[in-house]
C-alpha cells in the first residue's frame, strides 16, 4: 500500500441546526489509494464530502490536503488545488455538449488550460471515460450510466490529485457497475487517488484499498474491506439482521 | 446558418450607417431609438441571459452614463469625450452593486436589483449636483445629431458583436454554466462571483455609453427620467420578447418593444397604459414561447422541416 498521507481529517464536525450530520470525524487518506466509504443513508457521507471540497462550511475541524489546511477555502480555490468531487444527483449543464462540459473542468481546474491544451486535455479525458463518441451531444440527452461518467469525466478535466466518487454506482445495471469498477481502478493505475462513497458493499470492497463505514455521523469502523465487513458493529449497525449484503 | 446570419448582419450595419444619407430626420429620429433599444436590450442579455442573473436596476447604469456626460459637458469636456468615464464609472458601480448582490441567487438578486434601482432614483433626486428633481441641461452647442446617429448605430453594432462574441468564446460558456447550475460550475473550479461581475461591468458600461449618447440627443435629464423603474422593466422586456440568452433574440426584442412603445406615443388613450399592455406581452412570452420570438421560430421551422407536422405548427400559433 502507498505511503505518505495525502487528505488528513480530524475531529471534522458539521451542524445542521438540532443536528449533528458529521460528529467529528477523523481519518488519513494515503497518496494512492482507493479509499472507500459506507453506512446507511443519512450516515452523513455526503455532508462529509461537502465539508471536504468546500461545497459545505464545516463547524469544526481540520481538513490538510497536500500538507495545507484547506477548511474554510471556497470550492473553487479546493479544486485548484487538486481535490475535486462527483454528484450523487448528477448536475450536468443540460444545454451544454457533452464536450463543452468538460472543458469547464479543463478551463477552471488544477490544469487551467487555454485554448488547444484544453481540447486534448477534454479528447483524453473523453476517451478515457468512454464517452468520446458523445462528445457533441447535447449533455441533457444522455442515458443515466453516461451522465454518471459525464460525473466523472468532468472532475477528471480538472486533473485532481484526489478525487471523490459519490455513488457513482448508484442506478446503474450490473454490466454498467462492471465498467464502473474498471474505469476507478484505470483512475487508480493513473495516478489519482480516490474517496468513494457507494451502496454496492461488493463493488466499493472489491476496488477499496480501505473501508470506512459511518454511522450516525462517527466512523465505526476502518480497515481493509475484509476485515471491516467482518466487523460485528457494522454487521449489526449498517448491514443490519435481515439481508446482509446488497446484491452487486 | 451561422454565414447568412452574419452577412444579413452586416448588410443591416451598413444600411443604419448609411441611413442618413437617405432618410429624413423623423426616421433617422426612430432608427436611433431603435439602435438605443438594441444596446440596452443586448447589453442587459450578456448578464441576464447569457448568466442568467436577471437584474431589474439597468437604469442606474443608464443614468450613470447620462449624468457623467452632462456634468463632465458643464465642466468644459467635449461630450464625446465623456462617454468612456461614464461606462468606466458605471463598470465600477455595477462592482459595488455586485459585490454584495451576487451573493443573493435567483429572484432574491432580482429584488435586490429593484431596491438598489429606487434608492439611487430618490438619493438622486435629493442631492443638488444632480440638479435634484428637476434635473441638469446640457450646455448650449452641445446638440448634434449627425454624430450622435452614427455613434449609437455603431455603439449598437458593436454590442451585438461583442455579445455574439462572448456567447462563442470561453467567456460565455463559462457563463452559460453558471446559468445552468452555478453549484455544479464551481465544484469544477469556476469562480461564479467572478465571472457574474465581469459580465455585470461589461454589460453596465455598454449601458452607461447608451446613456451618454441619451443625454447629448435629449440636452436634459432628469433622476426621474433616466433612474425610472418603467426603463429597467422594458430593458429586460426586450430580450424576453425576443429571446433570453440568444444574439438575435434581444434584437428581435427591441424592434417590437420600441416600435409598440412609438406607436402606443403616438395615441393618447394608450400613452398611460403601456405598462399594462407590456405586462400581458410578458405574460404572454413566459406562457406560450419562454425563448420568445427566437423559440417561435425555431419550432415553426422544425415544423416546416417535419412532414406532417402541420396540426403542431397550427398549435404553435
Amino acid at each position: 500500500m502507498p505511503g505518505e498521507a495525502l487528505l488528513s481529517v480530524r475531529g471534522l464536525r458539521k451542524r445542521f441546526g438540532g443536528l449533528l450530520a458529521v460528529a467529528g470525524v477523523d481519518f488519513d487518506v494515503a497518496r494512492g489509494e482507493v479509499f472507500g466509504i459506507i453506512g446507511p443513508n443519512g450516515a452523513g457521507k455526503t455532508t462529509l464530502f461537502g465539508c471536504l471540497v468546500g461545497a459545505l462550511r464545516s463547524t469544526a475541524g481540520e481538513v490538510r490536503f497536500l500538507g495545507e489546511r484547506i477548511d474554510g477555502l471556497p470550492c473553487h480555490r479546493i479544486v485548484r488545488r487538486g481535490l475535486v468531487r462527483t454528484h450523487q444527483i448528477v448536475r450536468p449543464f443540460r444545454e451544454m455538449t457533452v464536450a463543452d462540459n468538460v472543458a469547464i473542468g479543463a478551463h477552471f481546474g488544477r490544469g487551467a488550460h487555454r485554448a488547444a491544451r484544453a481540447a486534448r486535455a477534454v479528447r483524453d479525458v473523453l476517451e478515457r471515460t468512454g464517452l468520446a463518441h458523445r462528445a457533441d451531444t447535447l449533455a441533457g440527452a444522455l442515458t443515466i450510466g453516461e451522465l454518471k461518467r459525464l460525473e466523472i469525466a468532468r472532475s477528471l478535466a480538472t486533473e485532481p490529485a484526489a478525487l471523490c466518487l459519490d455513488e457513482v454506482m448508484g442506478g446503474l445495471n450490473p454490466g454498467e457497475i462492471a465498467g464502473a469498477m474498471a474505469l476507478i481502478r484505470a483512475i487508480q493505475a493513473s495516478g489519482v487517488t480516490v474517496l468513494m462513497i457507494e451502496h454496492h458493499v461488493h463493488a466499493v470492497a472489491a476496488v477499496s484499498d480501505r473501508i470506512m463505514v459511518l454511522n450516525f455521523g462517527r466512523k465505526i469502523a476502518e480497515g481493509s474491506p475484509s476485515a471491516v465487513l467482518a466487523d460485528p458493529a457494522v454487521v449489526e449497525a449498517y448491514l443490519g439482521s435481515e439481508t446482509p449484503i446488497e446484491a452487486a | 446558418m451561422r454565414r447568412a446570419g452574419l452577412a444579413a448582419g452586416v448588410a443591416v450595419a451598413i444600411a443604419a450607417l448609411g441611413a442618413p444619407l437617405l432618410l429624413g430626420r423623423g426616421t433617422l429620429n426612430d432608427l436611433w431609438n431603435l439602435a438605443l433599444a438594441v444596446v440596452l436590450a443586448s447589453s442587459w442579455n450578456i448578464l441576464g441571459g447569457f448568466a442568467g442573473q436577471v437584474s431589474l436596476g439597468y437604469s442606474v447604469f443608464l443614468g450613470i452614463g447620462a449624468y457623467t456626460t452632462v456634468l463632465l459637458s458643464l465642466r468644459g469636456v467635449d461630450p464625446f469625450a465623456t462617454l468612456v468615464p461614464g461606462a468606466l464609472l458605471a463598470a465600477a458601480f455595477s462592482v459595488v452593486i455586485g459585490l454584495p448582490g451576487f451573493r443573493l441567487r435567483g429572484p432574491y438578486f432580482t429584488i435586490a436589483t429593484i431596491g438598489v434601482g429606487e434608492a439611487i432614483r430618490v438619493a438622486a433626486s435629493s442631492v443638488s449636483f444632480t440638479g435634484g428633481s428637476s434635473g441638469v441641461r446640457m450646455p448650449a452647442g452641445s446638440f448634434e445629431f449627425g454624430r450622435n446617429y452614427l455613434g449609437m448605430v455603431i455603439l449598437a453594432i458593436a454590442t451585438v458583436a461583442i455579445a455574439a462574441l462572448v456567447r462563442r468564446s470561453a467567456f460565455g460558456h463559462t457563463l452559460a454554466a453558471i446559468r445552468q447550475d452555478v453549484d455544479g460550475a464551481e465544484a469544477l473550479g469556476v469562480d461564479a462571483t467572478r465571472f457574474k461581475l465581469a459580465a455585470h461591468a461589461l454589460s453596465a458600461g455598454l449601458v452607461a455609453l447608451a446613456g451618454g449618447l441619451y443625454a447629448i440627443n435629449f440636452q436634459y435629464i432628469a433622476p426621474g427620467a433616466v433612474f425610472d423603474f418603467r426603463l429597467s422593466l422594458s430593458i429586460v422586456l426586450m430580450p424576453i420578447v425576443g429571446g433570453i440568452g440568444t444574439v438575435v433574440g434581444p434584437l428581435l426584442g427591441a424592434l417590437v418593444v420600441s416600435t409598440i412603445q412609438l406607436k402606443l406615443l403616438e395615441l393618447p388613450a394608450l400613452r398611460d397604459s403601456y405598462l399594462f399592455i407590456y405586462g400581458g406581452l410578458l405574460i404572454a412570452v413566459i406562457l406560450f414561447e419562454p425563448k420568445g420570438l427566437v423559440g417561435l421560430a425555431r419550432r415553426i421551422v422544425a415544423a416546416l422541416r417535419t412532414p406532417g407536422a402541420t396540426p403542431r405548427a397550427a398549435d404553435a400559433r
